[in-house]
This record gives structure tokens, C-alpha cells and sequence, in this order.
């Protein structure tokens, strides 16, 4: 499969990047080219410009004087699940890294990459020479394949690093006409035609993630048919930060991935949590909850049914899996 | 019997060192000068009249070197069976109709791809769309849009039927009237795909002589030859199908395919060689998926096990055109009538006709889908009539030298031995039962099943039959010409083993050539499971007769009985006196010398049946099948997780009576290629289609295993039969057996664990919950 | 668009061997090594990142050539299959496949020899999950990936015994 014929600038620093979407308004930016590449074999993007960060090197992992640590979104996947500092700060993170695709794909794609990823759906990630030819939403046509009266989009968000990021209260900051700064969880619009409040100008700089207060207890599930190479049917990170008694939970937040255009913070159940001693049958009432609230998009195939129940045992598991694991800091 | 020194030995394959340093050249991998890039446009409809196709604005654009449509060709048809019965339905290139999404409609050649991308677009095609059915059971019915007219001779108010095969014997209803249980089940098999490695393509280069060269990833160059010399109007003389390392096949590479007549026919067209490679979407979507079988069986047992009546009607969703629908409609009652003994049976297969792309064989051609239901069945009864899954099997299995309904003999039949081996093994009886009786407590239950098949070894399907050539180099060492394909099964390795144990020369020293319909003699073909039976009968035969010559040669030099010589490493000497012999080298130096220039040549030819002119009737079953029947047991421990739905499989077992293995270390790959397979088609694989398009064509969503995924698989060998130097052999298959058993074992696995029976693969998480309560 | 992107200069340096081609933006390394540099070992199973065929590795890193730009291989170390032939015979994992008979129709085997070639470069102990995972990239149709599992072992043993994966 060849790839669409463009013009390749290659940028030594983000401001250059962001100079250079704006020269060329039918410019995409490149990071490991994983989830862009594969999108252009298929003709579903043809822009007339890659800016490509591949000449860029990744800063470490670093303190920030207000105490967050700083990540360069250009670090690999693999970077991120080697660096020791991340594992100590943030090792639901590493533990996430670890889980996205494959080896390979985790040498070249970059957090950030991960982070701005397109979302997903059949009908879509397919070329349309002779399937599914008339345009969708998503490929701006009027119509969805997947629910054939729809008046919207259905693809979801499959990211692995977005819900334990989101989880753990990361911010990003974002360079275009300036610089600014917003909760990770506050980039997902949710609306599947635009799913990132980024202008096209503009490049995710860093990411932020604050220290963890007193006692955390953390877990991130990842549900697959496979156990690797594939996209999540659905992931849970779950964060459970806790009283000094170490066993009264002062703050709880619940991310869901892969079953809505954006990460899912589930705040009904975080609160079902906050303030309340955990127990295993806190944690099954916790999931129904998330149950309750969430109307996971029957993706890829899957059933609503199938992922509800789905949803509701790796709930379970990832809050049994914080509670038990929750460590002094 | 002599002690043997390279057949039943694991020899390291010959074509090995060449994969592994990535020298091996695929079809992919060919490059001609001046080679142009071919590309097919395909129908965006299900079914669609054609109304007008206008080529002109891509003939004009610069680098297009040609367009082919149905205009071009002869119009000379073909198919997968093309019997008098079953003629071929298939244009090349799609005529006045399209019949699936993705037929092909028209070719182009063009100096890059870009320019074929760009010219497929300046392509205008008008179709009007037609009703289209995607459903088998709908497309039976009578008011079904009519995709073809249903087969002359199938008789009865059915739309769409491409074909039907019945057959039976004894009495069924009296049967079932005698029987104390009875009950009737439905299987549903689901679509899945090959999913091989390399993808599909295809080099044509003709020759100003008039001489058509093929290199294509195929699984046999025989029958390749043979359609695209008729539907191009070419002598057999003329085209040259050869070697290429082909990258897995496992039955989705073997009759005609689109791209390769166009490859051929852009090449003669353009005096220019042409390469078509085929993206991995495009397989996924518009080449061959695997059969899905609907099963329904309805079986009377007496109270004691014995199974008295059975009786079957199978439905194959063939796609849009007959394909191989009508042989696995066959191959279904072959592979339910071959394991247990029915005196009264009766079976019904229809292959039906429907707007999806057409689907072929998958390793196991029919028998995972039977087999899943048959054994699931019989768990059934012997739980409703107290008796446990291993009385019941041995109270009907097939024994040796039995008498099979259709006139053959199972001969030496193992079957016996490996079921019972395998509950030796793993315990099953004493495990079965376990899980269920432990309480539904526990969120991990773990279960075990049994299941049992078998398999035939080489049938009679054009070409028929298998000739090998041994020839000696004047060195003494030796040459081995066959037609036989290796597609990864190690073909080539197991025929030169062969060679080197007749001949007494290492498997180093002999130089293969294969796979060339010009220079090798014919082959049988990789997809009929007949390579170690059949190519390596002829193999023996060849090589039989260079020992001969040699032999009796040494024989008049050393002046000594043929009996007191022995061969070892390429000569030949006097049992007793090793001083009193000469080399290879040396006899066919003598040969010619001697014997008018014979520089000492074999030949030898093999055939299943030789007593039969044909393969038996696809309609009625009726004639003889097959000398060579391979039996198997094959269990699987499973850990269900009750809260998820999600199974492990822990521990894969196959007890199979392969014969006697000519290469052990091969047969443990082809076992443990089989189980993953099985474990995909149980638990991960699924094509998905909507409307005959497919949802799924990448491997991101068709969920092949992974290493992840990889199961513990152990194997119990049962040797029923042996090689002898210089005689015929009987040795079953291995190729294609044993991914049907375990999918029965599976089933009854999940069974065992947690009660949920399962009557559809696969057996989906979403299916388990659904059988636990979890979802309602 | 209106103008074709011309060809730009590339300097690459492939099995420790220097290049300068003429190379167009959109190529692929995978492109660029097949048809520019004839080194067809590494292969094209899907083109969209999901088999593993493609694998080279580039600074000793596996990577998937498909979904690399040769634009981006300025001044990059890349290995193919092909280079781990340093006219000494087999390495000690390639070795390790055909002893084991991890290999049956090859198409997936560079990929694989590469990625646990690097595997065991860089984790000369590798545990079964880590095997695992370090291979999870690379489909294979025809093994059911045991054979692929032992002789990764193998080659384990064999490289703590000999110190490096050189020949055998």
C-alpha cells in the first residue's frame, strides 16, 4: 500500500511547527506516524504537508517549580515505560504505555501521538475504493453507516494513555497563538467530528502531571480479546487517593476509555466513593454505578450488553486491584 | 523392518536457511525490468446490473499502458469444480452482472501504482442496483432475488441453490423408532478467513514467442496452469507456471483468481511484464473467507451409547458464485459418516447461492464445522443417558480393516487407541464433572472435553496424481524433480527425506527442484492433503527405481546377490566385505558406459484409487473416496472466567494415527499451527459483514492469536502403519486433521466447566454471560 | 495538488553500508529498502502497521518500516535481515528457529528473527511475559507461535553462553 503523494518539512522545534501549520492550512503534523500513516494508506487523510517532529528530540522527564512533572509529548511509548522517574511519579502511566499495541509500534509512537489520536470506528479505518464508498459524518458526508438513521458520529476514543492521564489530574499545555494550559481531561470535546479543542495551528507542548498526595492506591485495566496488539474494548483507570487513615478515601477518580468519543470521567461513582471507607462490596456498588451512568458505544463489533457487563467486572477489578495497592508516599 | 536413517527423523527443512536470512524470494519479491504495476477495479454492489463501462479518460492518461474489461477476454469461464455437473460459472472479469462487493470489473496496467490509483479513479462504471441477499436460509426461499437459477437437477422450491449432495443408507426412521433417546440440535459456524501471511500475488511476463511466464502465490502451479491456459485460449505448451516461496495458504490460494488472468492478460496486452500484489484490505474484503456451515443434526442412541440413526441437513453459504460450495457440502457427509458407526444415516447438503464474495476452502474444509457439532451432540446424549464422553466414543468409533458404507475400508484405523491414550493422558474421566459438581462459587472454573475426527489423505481432484523424477549427477549425488508446492508444510523436506532413505544420500545432497509445471513433472497439488501419501509414493517409486538401476548394476560389477548389497553415503557394497563396493559416482559412470548412455534416471507416478476412475459423485457420495483415512482425538482444558466470560485454553491434547510421521519435527508444527488456529476460530476470529461488505478487513479487527494467545499443545503419536525401503506406504495427513476435534473439545470443555452449552462459534464472552444469567 | 513534491536527496546507511538515493517524500523505508536498495527480506503483510513483517531495526530498535518515512532515516542506523549475515553463517537466533522448526512458511520469520534478536540484545534473560511482549507485533499463521517461543529460549541460552549473538 502506497502512501499520497506530499511535501515533507521536518521541524527542529514546536514553535517551527506551529509556524508551519500555519503557513500550510492543509498541513498535518507527524509525530511517530503511526496513527497518521495508517489513516493515508487508506485515503481518509491527504494532506498536501506532513510537518514531521521526527528530528526532534525528546526532553527527559523533568520537575517543574510547581511541582508537577513534565513530560515531553515526543517521548516514545517505550521511552515512557523505561523511564524511571515516571514509574516512581506515575507508574499507572508507565503500566498504561506498556500496554499500547506492540513493541514496535511502542519504539515509534509518542505519548503525545497517543494522546491526540483520532478516533475510531469499522466503517471508517478502511478504505472506501469499493465499501461502505459514500462518505460518512466523519468523512464529511451526511450519513453513519453504523447507525443508519444516526444524526451524528459514532466513533469512539481508544487511547490507552488518556484515562490513566486523565485519572491522575495530568494538565497539557498546547503552543499556538501563545501558550496555554488545560486539564488533559478538558482537550476531548466529545464530539466525534472534532474530537480534540485544538486548532489545527496548534501543538500539545506538554504534559503535566501533579504529585501524588499521602496514600494512592491506583490501577489501570486494559480489556482485550487478544491480551496485546490490539485497541481496548474498553479500559478503566482508576485512582483512589486516601485519608491519612489510609483507609477512608478522600478523593476517587474513575476514567473510562474506548466506549465514547472522549475518556469518561464517571463523577457520580467518584463521589459514591469520596468519603467512604472502601470495601470489596463498596467496589461492586461503585461499579454498578458506573454502569448506571455510562452507555458504553457498542464498538467494533462488541454489544452494548457484552460491554456493559464488560465494564462493570473491569470496574470492579481496577478499584479492587487501587484499593489493595495503595501505598504511603 | 531396517533401521531407517532419515525418514521419521527431524530433519532440519531444506529451505530453512533461506527464510531465515530472508534470501527466500516470495512472488512479492520478483522484479522484471521494465515491469508495470496492475490494479483492479471492483464493484461497490452487492448485485448490480453493469450498464456501461468507460474506459477512455484512463487510457489517456499518461503511464497507463493498458485496460482490460470482460471485452477483452475470450469469455471462456472457470471454477473451482468443473464437472459436467458443476460447469464453471466464473468470468475473469465481470460481464452483463455483478454478483458480491469487490467482483472484479475491470484491469489496469501502469508504469507506478500512482499512476493505476489515478486511472482507477478516471474509470466511470454504471450499474443499476439489484436486490441482493446475503443470508443463506433467505436466499433459499422462493421469493429470494434470484442470483443464478438454482442447479437443473436439484429438485424442490429452493431459490439460489448451487448445489446439493444426498446420500444415506439402512433405514433412518426406522432407526430412530428403535432408538431410546433422540434429539435434534442446530450448529451454527461462523465466517472466518485464512489470514496467510503473503499476501495474494501474481507475475506475468509474456514473451514476444508467444511464451507466458507465471510466478504466483498459489498452493499447486498445476491447476493454475490449467485455468489460465483455458480461459486464455492458450496450449498448455505455452505457460509456465513457477516456483515461488509461497507465505501460507491454508486453502485460500488455490483455483483461479481474478488478478492472475488479468496479470497474464495486461501482460500479453502490453509486452510488458506485469505485477499485481493485492492489499491485505482487499483480501480481507473481496478475496475467498472460509465456509460457514449451518448444521442441523438430529441422532437416536440406544441407552447403552450405541448410536443407531443420524441423520443431517447442512447449509453452505457459498457467495456469489458456486466456488468449492459444492465439494464441502460432500466433504461434510464424509466428515460426518467417517469417525463412529451409523447403521442408519442420512444427510442433506445444499450450497446456496448468495451476494457475498465467494468463499473456498479453510483447513479443515467442513470438518471443524461438523465435527463441533456432532461431538457437542453426543456429550449431549451421553450426559442425558449417564455414560461418560470416552465410553460413548469407544462404543461407536471405527475400528481396524472396518468396512466404511461407501465401499472403502478405514484399514489400519487408530482411532480406538487414541481416545483411549488421550483419557489416559489427561485423566479427562476423572476431571469431567469436576467443575460443575465444585459449586458456582468460584469466578475461575475450569473444565475439559474430548472430541474425535478424521480425515482423508489424498483424493481424486484434477490433476489427479503425483509423478516424481530422481535423476543421479554423474557425482553420485542426487537430483529431485517434483511439482509438488511447498506452502510452508515442508514439502520439499519430507519428499528429499524420502529420496535420501531410498538412495542412502544425505537430505544436503539432494538438489530439488519444484513446483514448475515446465520442468517438473505433475502434481497433485497442495490442498488435498495428499503430499506425503501421494508425491511421496511417487517419490519412493522414483527413487525406487534409481536404487534399482543401482543396485543392479553393483550388483553385476561386484558379482554379488542384489540381496548382500547394502547403500550407505553414496555407495554400494558387499554386506560383510565394505572393501568390495564402488561409489555412486563410479555406477553411473558404469551406467553410461554400459548401459547405452542411461545416466540413471526414475520415474514413478501415484494415485489415490487407483481402481477408480473418478472422484466419487458430489451429488449422491456414491463411489469410492479415499484409501487413506487419519483419525484423531484431541481434548482441551479450558479455565473459564465466570465474571467476564472470557476462556484460556490451558492445555491442548492430540492423540492423532497420522500414519507414521516422516518428519516429527514438522508434524508438531502442523499440530501446533492447527490448535491456534482452532483457538482462533473458537474464541477470536470473526469476519464481520453487513450487506456483503465486510466490516473487519484488517488484522487489527479480525482477531488472528497472537503469541499471547499461543496454547499449550502436547501430542500422543499412534503409529499404525511404517516405512519400508522400497515398498508402498500408507501414511495418513497431517496438514489439514486437527482443527476439528478440538473445536468439539472445546465446546465440551466450556460445558464441563460451567453448563453453558454453546450451539454457534465462536464462543464469544458475550455467549458465556448470556449462558450464566450475566446478560440477559 | 498541483505540483508534484520532487525527489530529494537521502543519505542512509543500511547494513553499515552508506546510500544516496533519490527518494520521494511519501516513499516508506519499507519502499526505499525493497525497490531502491533490492533487499527484499523485509516484507509487506499488511502495510498499516499490524503484522510485524516489516520490521527492521533502526539504532537496534525494532521498528515497522511500512509506517516510517525514509525522509526520517537521515543519519539513522537501520538493519534489515539481510544484515545480520556478517559472512559467518547463522546467527545464534536465526539458528535457534531452524533447529526448533520455528519457521514453516517464512514470511514471518525476518520480522521475527530481528524483533528477538533485539528482545535478547537488550534483555539477555528474557522472561516468558517479556517474550511475550516483546514479540506481540509479529503474526504468525502457521506455528502457533511454540516453536517460535522455545527457540527464542534457545537462543537465550545460547547467547548467555556464548556472550553475543553472533554465529553459531
Amino acid at each position: 500500500m502506497h502512501l499520497p503523494r506530499f511535501r515533507h518539512l521536518s521541524a527542529t522545534s514546536f514553535e517551527e511547527a506551529v509556524s508551519l501549520l500555519n503557513e500550510y492550512p492543509d498541513a498535518a503534523l507527524m509525530a511517530g506516524g503511526t496513527d497518521l500513516l495508517p489513516r493515508m494508506k487508506y485515503r481518509l487523510d491527504s494532506p498536501e504537508v506532513i510537518v514531521s517532529l521526527k528530528a526532534l528530540p525528546a526532553d527527559s522527564p523533568s520537575v517543574t517549580p510547581e511541582g508537577n512533572l513534565a513530560l515531553d509529548p515526543l517521548m516514545t511509548l517505550t521511552a515512557v515505560n523505561r523511564s524511571d522517574m515516571i514509574r516512581e511519579w506515575a507508574p499507572l502511566l508507565s503500566e498504561a504505555a506498556q500496554r499500547v499495541a506492540t513493541q514496535e509500534i511502542r519504539n515509534m509512537g509518542t505519548l503525545g501521538g497517543n494522546l491526540c489520536q483520532q478516533t475510531r470506528c469499522l466503517y471508517y479505518n478502511q478504505r472506501h475504493s469499493f465499501q461502505f464508498v459514500e462518505p460518512c459524518y466523519k468523512r464529511g458526508g451526511e450519513i453513519c453507516y453504523f447507525i443508519p438513521k444516526g444524526k451524528k458520529c459514532w466513533a469512539v476514543f481508544m487511547a490507552d494513555t488518556a484515562p490513566p492521564l486523565i485519572s491522575l489530574g495530568a494538565q497539557v499545555k498546547i503552543i499556538g497563538q501563545g501558550i496555554r494550559q488545560i486539564l488533559l481531561e478538558d482537550l476531548y470535546t466529545g464530539e466525534t467530528e472534532k474530537p480534540l479543542a485544538m486548532a489545527s495551528g496548534e501543538v500539545l507542548s506538554q504534559i503535566l502531571i501533579p504529585k501524588a498526595p499521602g496514600n494512592r492506591g491506583a490501577a489501570f485495566f486494559k480489556s482485550t480479546l487478544r491480551g496485546g496488539l490490539e485497541f481496548a474494548t474498553l479500559s478503566v483507570a482508576a485512582v483512589l487517593d486516601m485519608e491519612d487513615d489510609g483507609e477512608t478515601c478522600s478523593t476517587a477518580r474513575l476514567t473510562i476509555g474506548a466506549v465514547s468519543a472522549a475518556p469518561l470521567r464517571v463523577r457520580k461513582a467518584e463521589s459514591a466513593l469520596t468519603g467512604k471507607r472502601l470495601s470489596k462490596e463498596l467496589f461492586s456498588q461503585v461499579a454498578d454505578e458506573v454502569v448506571a451512568e455510562i452507555r458504553p458505544v457498542p464498538h467494533h463489533g462488541h454489544s452494548r450488553a457484552y460491554l456493559t457487563e464488560c465494564l462493570r467486572a473491569e470496574t470492579r477489578h481496577a478499584l479492587c486491584s487501587a484499593g489493595e495497592g495503595i501505598k504511603k508516599n | 523392518m531396517d533401521k531407517l536413517d532419515y525418514v521419521g527423523k527431524r530433519v532440519l527443512r531444506k529451505d530453512g536457511p533461506d527464510k531465515v536470512t530472508g534470501r527466500a524470494m516470495y512472488t512479492v519479491d520478483m522484479e522484471f525490468r521494465g515491469m508495470l504495476t496492475g490494479g483492479i477495479l471492483r464493484s461497490p454492489h452487492p448485485h448490480a446490473r453493469i450498464l456501461n463501462i468507460d474506459t477512455s479518460r484512463a487510457l489517456k492518461l499518461p503511464g497507463v499502458r493498458a485496460v482490460i474489461t470482460a471485452q477483452d477476454t475470450l469469455g471462456v469461464k472457470h471454477g473451482f469444480v468443473e464437472t459436467p455437473r458443476y460447469p464453471p460459472d466464473q468470468h475473469p472479469l465481470a460481464t452483463d452482472k455483478v454478483r458480491f462487493v469487490g467482483e472484479e470489473v475491470v484491469a489496469v496496467a501502469a508504469t507506478d501504482p500512482y499512476v493505476v490509483e489515478e486511472a482507477m479513479d478516471l474509470i466511470d462504471v454504471d450499474y443499476e442496483p439489484l436486490p441482493a441477499v446475503f443470508d443463506a436460509e433467505e436466499a433459499m426461499k422462493p421469493e429470494a432475488p434470484e442470483i443464478h437459477p438454482t442447479h437443473p437437477k436439484v429438485e424442490g422450491p429452493f431459490h439460489n441453490i448451487g448445489g446439493k449432495t444426498a446420500s444415506g443408507w439402512g433405514d433412518i426412521e426406522a432407526g430412530f423408532a428403535n432408538s431410546d433417546y433422540v434429539r435434534q440440535d442446530r450448529f451454527e459456524s461462523h465466517l472466518r478467513t485464512h489470514g496467510y501471511l503473503e499476501p495474494q500475488a501474481t507475475v506475468a511476463s509474456f514473451e514476444p514467442d508467444g511464451k507466458l511466464n507465471i510466478w504466483t502465490s498459489s498452493q499447486g502451479p498445476f491447476i493454475k496452469r490449467a485455468k489460465l491456459a483455458r480461459t486464455l485460449g492458450l496450449p498448455f505448451s505455452t505457460v509456465r507456471v513457477q516456483k515461488a516461496y509461497v507465505g501460507g495458504a491454508f486453502g485460500g490460494k488455490i483455483d483461479l483468481f481474478s488478478h492472475e488472468f488479468c496479470a497474464a492478460l495486461l501482460s500479453m496486452k502490453t509486452g510488458r511484464p506485469v505485477k499485481i500484489i493485492v492489499s491485505r484490505e482487499e483480501i480481507f474484503s473481496a478475496y475467498r473467507h472460509g465456509q460457514p456451515l449451518i448444521v442441523e443434526v438430529k441422532t437416536g442412541a440406544k441407552k447403552d451409547g450405541t448410536l443407531l440413526a443420524q441423520q443431517f441437513k447442512i447449509i453452505n453459504n457459498a457467495g456469489a458464485y458456486r466456488g468449492s460450495g459444492v465439494v464441502v457440502i460432500f466433504l461434510a457427509w464424509g466428515f460426518a459418516m467417517l469417525p463412529y458407526r451409523v447403521a442408519n444415516f442420512e444427510y442433506e447438503g445444499y450450497s446456496v447461492f448468495t451476494n457475498n464474495p465467494i468463499r473456498t476452502p479453510q483447513r479443515g474444509h467442513g470438518a471443524p464445522q461438523l465435527r463441533f457439532a456432532v461431538e457437542s451432540q453426543l456429550d449431549m446424549i451421553a450426559e442425558e443417558l449417564g455414560i461418560d464422553p470416552i465410553e460413548i466414543r469407544m462404543k461407536n468409533a471405527r475400528r481396524s480393516g472396518e468396512q466404511l458404507p461407501n465401499g472403502d475400508n478405514v484399514h489400519n484405523c487408530g482411532l480406538r487407541d487414541c481416545i483411549q491414550l488421550i483419557d489416559k493422558h489427561t485423566s479427562l474421566r476423572e476431571k469431567y464433572g469436576q467443575g460443575r459438581a465444585a459449586g458456582s462459587s468460584d469466578r475461575m472454573r475450569r473444565g475439559i472435553g474430548i472430541g474425535v475426527s478424521s480425515y482423508f489423505g489424498g483424493s481424486l481432484i484434477y490433476p489427479n496424481s503425483s509423478s516424481v523424477v530422481v535423476k543421479m549427477n554423474d557425482d553420485g549425488s542426487v537430483a529431485l524433480l517434483t511439482g509438488a508446492m511447498d506452502i510452508g508444510q515442508g514439502a520439499e523436506t519430507i519428499l528429499s527425506q524420502i529420496v535420501a532413505e531410498e538412495l542412502k544420500v544425505p537430505v544436503d545432497e539432494i538438489q530439488v527442484t519444484a513446483a514448475d509445471t515446465e520442468t517438473t513433472p505433475v502434481d497433485i497439488g497442495s490442498w488435498i492433503s495428499g503430499n506425503a501419501y501421494v508425491s511421496g509414493n511417487a517419490t519412493r517409486m522414483a527413487a525406487g527405481e534409481v536404487r534399482k538401476k543401482l543396485i543392479d548394476l553393483a550388483s553385476e560389477a561386484l558379482e554379488a546377490n542384489a540381496d548382500d548389497l547394502i547403500l550407505k553415503d553414496k555407495r554400494i557394497y558387499v554386506a560383510g566385505s565394505p572393501n568390495r563396493g564402488l561409489t555412486y559416482q563410479k555406477l553411473v559412470s558404469a551406467s553410461i558406459q554400459e548401459r547405452k548412455g542411461d545416466p540413471i534416471i526414475g520415474e514413478g507416478h501415484w494415485r489415490t484409487m487407483r481402481d477408480e476412475p473418478f472422484h466419487p459423485s458430489l451429488a449422491s457420495t456414491k463411489g469410492r473416496w479415499s484409501e487413506n483415512y487419519a483419525f484423531d482425538a484431541q481434548t482441551a482444558e479450558v479455565e473459564v472466567d465466570t465474571e467476564t466470560g472470557e476462556v484460556r485454553l490451558l492445555r491442548a491434547v492430540t492423540a492423532h494415527d497420522c500414519g507414521f510421521p516422516i518428519n516429527p519435527l514438522l508434524v508438531e508444527g502442523q499440530i501446533d499451527g492447527q490448535v491456534s488456529m482452532a483457538l482462533g476460530h473458537a474464541f477470536l476470529e470473526e469476519i464481520m459483514m453487513e450487506e456483503g461488505r465486510t466490516l473487519n478487513p484488517n488484522w487489527l479487527d479480525y482477531r488472528m492469536p497472537t503469541i499471547h494467545n499461543m496454547a499449550p499443545s502436547e501430542h500422543i503419536d499412534v503409529i499404525t502403519e511404517k516405512y519400508e525401503v522400497g515398498q508402498p506406504y500408507r501414511t495418513k495427513e497431517v496438514g489439514e486433521g486437527y482443527v476439528s476435534a478440538i473445536l468439539g473439545a472445546i465446546a465440551n470443555a466450556i460445558y464441563d466447566a460451567v453448563g453453558v452449552r454453546l450451539f454457534s462459534t465462536p464462543f464469544s464472552a458475550e455467549k458465556i454471560l448470556r449462558g450464566l444469567g450475566k446478560i440477559k | 495538488m498541483e505540483k508534484r513534491p520532487g525527489k530529494q536527496l537521502l543519505e542512509l546507511t543500511v547494513n553499515d553500508e552508506f546510500y544516496e538515493l533519490a527518494v520521494e517524500p511519501q516513499e516508506t523505508l519499507l519502499e526505499v529498502l525493497r525497490n531502491h536498495l533490492g533487499l527484499t527480506g523485509t516484507k509487506e503483510g499488511c502495510g498499516t502497521g499490524e503484522c510485524g513483517t516489516c520490521t527492521v531495526l533502526m539504532e537496534g530498535e525494532p521498528i515497522l518500516s511500512c509506517l516510517t518515512l525514509a525522509m526520517d532515516c537521515r543519519q539513522k542506523k537501520i538493519q534489515t535481515i539481510e544484515g545480520l549475515d556478517r559472512g559467518e553463517g547463522l546467527t545464534v537466533v536465526q539458528d535457534a528457529f531452524l533447529q526448533q522448526g520455528a519457521v514453516q512458511c517464512g514470511f514471518c520469520t525476518p520480522g521475527m528473527v530481528l524483533a528477538t534478536t533485539a528482545l535478547l540484545e537488550e534483555n539477555p534473560h528474557p522472561s516468558q511475559e517479556e517474550i511475550k511482549k516483546g514479540l506481540e507485533g509479529h503474526l504468525c499463521r502457521c506455528t502457533g507461535y511454540n516453536k517460535i517461543f522455545e527457540a527464542v529460549e534457545q537462543a537465550a541460552r545460547g547467547k548467555s553462553r556464548d556472550g553475543d549473538l553472533g554465529s553459531v
